[in-house]
């Protein structure tokens, strides 16, 4: 059973399909949600475009579902899908390395360079213990989420899944549109 | 001594991403791991980065890292007597 | 019960299953000292295949490895993959992204997209479904196999083919550099001098379908879980948490007596090797022979979860706990059951045991035969 939903292109925010009030667009967007909704949680700063935009997302999304007690947990997992992979990350990274007479490769640009990263934000946010899992296709294809999210309950813990589809090509191009799932 | 440190604290903030913090912030004797800034294993990782990029200081072994960011007094202590830029 | 039909590994050890684990039971590592590759201002050691092997320029090496990789695997069966009851899973941590360094060219950009990768082997096979990619760092190889549980569980494919490959570039290795994770040497897995690990190239593949009735020689694949430590996103647990409670589930009620080993991530790392020894004591497997395999293949990232469930089955199947290679004095806090000599057991179940940046960790249980 799917329960409310969050969606952010660079230019509107729904939350469970209600327009959500914001300044600025594009990459500065991300910027204005996190000062005006959350606020709280300095290590948003450091992260790459697309754990900026899966973490806000998420925390609109556990704001609707409401009772943030940040108790530990193991049965709710987060399990997202995109095209772009880390694409930002690695080109971001890609930069650091492309010149030899300025090649300072970074740590912190570095680890980012996975897609996964924006599901281990999300579970050490929240103290989820539970499955974290990222997986690329293609082409947005609800069936192939769905069915994919569907089956994870197939795991003897999990009873509710943070999940959806969350890209990002560069940091002003970007579409999150993710879900609470009950089993 | 004091423009080095004021440097390096315009320069931890941005190689950090330290976003909601100015120079004036940071105390600079206050620790700049646990209690102090709380910084991670990964910042650390991005200043011995840093240090090599403005200073041309080379790290060897990072677990010298841990003497150097005790503070940032410490640090600017350290690049002034190892810069070679 | 998920069977496992059909397996390959490519690597420099070998293009067959069976060479790379004989090389594997003699001792045999690709690793070796690399100075000045890929133009990097640091030497390192790492198991490489060659790059001037690979000829077909349609396709990109990691596309060139898989394609053989899954050729070779479906060699001795009678497989249609170009049904729709055939979906394909890829394992990968980074694809193509040296198509992201402008000086490599030859390929279109979007190829650096995984999924587009991931279509170009669909595509050469004929199978007409999307294919799937897996891209959960260095778990990814065995979250690969547990998608392919599910599906085949689920009932609406005949076979699932994972495939997990990464093949290694300036990009990888100059990150690895930045993180001081790498080991000047040959990596010395849960070693009390161990200071790091290596890199390696591979693809490696296997075939699960279901079936109701196995026979004794016949792998199942039984139970997978993945879990997060939700403490940092490069650092491990200190605790285990993730790793552990993977274990916990993949366990279930068999008995640790059972096993015949765990093989472990055992990156060399420092904290990697330390954090698996907690788990599998949390856990109650300390009793458990414990092995890595990357003193053999180093590090083969989105390869790794296929390719060291591969060779542990083969192993188990020759009565073989195969020895950790660079191992010599245990260097963890808890004591674990490891040897650098290979070890006789008429066990028939173990469990493959990884972990990667994100702070998370996977646990596979199989069994030859399946749970009795």
């Amino acid at each position: 059973m799917m329960k409310h939903s969050v969606i952010i292109t660079p230019e509107h925010v729904l939350v469970d399909g209600n327009p959500l009030e914001h300044n600025e667009s594009g990459s500065t967007m991300l910027t204005d949600l996190y000062r005006k909704y959350i606020g709280d949680y300095p290590k948003f700063f450091k992260m790459d475009t697309l754990s900026k935009l899966g973490f806000i997302a998420s925390e609109l999304l556990l704001n609707i579902e409401g009772n943030r007690d940040f108790e530990p947990r193991e049965d709710r997992a987060v399990i997202l899908f995109n095209r772009n992979a880390s694409l930002q990350a690695d080109t971001h990274y890609q930069s650091t390395i492309q010149n030899p007479d300025n090649f300072f490769p970074s740590p912190a640009a570095f680890v980012y360079t996975l897609p996964n990263i924006v599901t281990g934000e999300i579970a050490i946010r929240n103290k989820y213990f539970g499955e974290t899992s990222f997986i690329v296709i293609e082409n947005y294809d609800e069936k192939i989420i769905e069915k994919n999210l569907r089956l994870a309950f197939q795991d003897p813990i999990t009873t509710s899944i943070i999940g959806g589809w969350v890209d990002c090509e560069d940091e002003e191009h970007f579409e999150a549109k993710i879900f609470l799932m009950e089993k | 001594m004091d423009e080095l440190i004021y440097t390096l604290k315009q320069q931890i903030i941005e190689a950090l991403n330290l976003e909601d913090m100015k120079p004036e912030d940071i105390d600079e004797n206050a620790s700049l791991f646990g209690e102090g800034l709380g910084l991670d294993s990964i910042d650390a990782l991005e200043l011995i980065v840093m240090m090599e990029k403005n200073y041309g200081i080379k790290l060897k072994d990072p677990t010298q890292g841990k003497e150097i960011f005790k503070s940032v007094a410490v640090m600017a202590d350290f690049i002034a007597k190892n810069r070679t830029k | 019960m998920i069977v496992c039909v059909a397996h390959n590994i490519i690597s420099p050890l070998g293009s067959t299953t069976a060479e790379n684990y004989a090389a594997v039971k003699s001792g045999k590592s690709a690793l070796r000292k690399y100075n000045g590759l890929w133009s990097l201002p640091e030497p390192f050691v790492a198991s490489l295949l060659d790059r001037n092997a690979f000829t077909d320029d349609r396709y990109t090496i990691d596309e060139q490895i898989v394609i053989t990789s899954i050729s070779k695997a479906l060699e001795n069966t009678d497989i249609d993959v170009k049904s729709s009851k055939v979906l394909f899973i890829i394992s990968t941590t980074k694809g193509n992204v040296f198509l992201l360094d402008k000086r490599e060219n030859g390929f279109p950009q979007e190829r650096v997209r995984l999924g587009m990768m991931a279509r170009e082997v669909t595509k050469h096979f004929g199978n007409p479904n999307e294919p799937i990619v897996v891209s959960n760092a260095c778990i990814s190889g065995v979250c690969a196999q547990i998608e392919a549980m599910r599906y085949l569980e689920n009932g609406e494919y005949d076979y699932v083919v994972v495939c997990g490959v990464d093949v290694q570039s300036a990009f990888i290795v100059s990150g690895f550099q930045s993180f001081k994770a790498l080991s000047p040497e040959e990596c010395k897995p849960f070693d009390a001098n161990r200071c790091g690990l290596n890199l390696g190239d591979a693809a490696a593949t296997i075939i699960y379908t279901k079936k109701d009735e196995v026979s004794e020689n016949e792998w199942v694949a039984c139970r997978g879980s993945i879990r997060n430590d939700a403490n940092h996103i490069s650092g491990p647990s200190r605790v285990g948490e993730g790793s552990f409670r993977a274990l916990r589930v993949a366990l279930g009620d068999l008995k640790p007596e059972k096993l015949a080993l765990i093989n472990a991530h055992g990156t060399a790392t420092l904290y990697n090797d330390e954090m698996e020894s907690i788990a599998i004591e949390r856990a109650g497997l300390a009793g458990v022979p414990v092995n890595s395999l990357k003193g053999y293949y180093g590090h083969t990232m989105g390869a790794a979860g296929v390719l060291e469930t591969i060779i542990s089955m083969q192993a188990v199947d020759d009565h073989n706990i195969l020895g950790t290679r660079g191992f010599d004095t245990l260097g963890v806090t808890h004591p674990l059951d490891i040897s650098n000599q290979n070890r006789a057991t008429e066990k028939r179940a173990f469990i493959k045991l990884l972990s990667g940046f994100g702070g998370c960790n996977a646990a596979l249980l199989m069994e030859k035969g399946g749970l009795k």
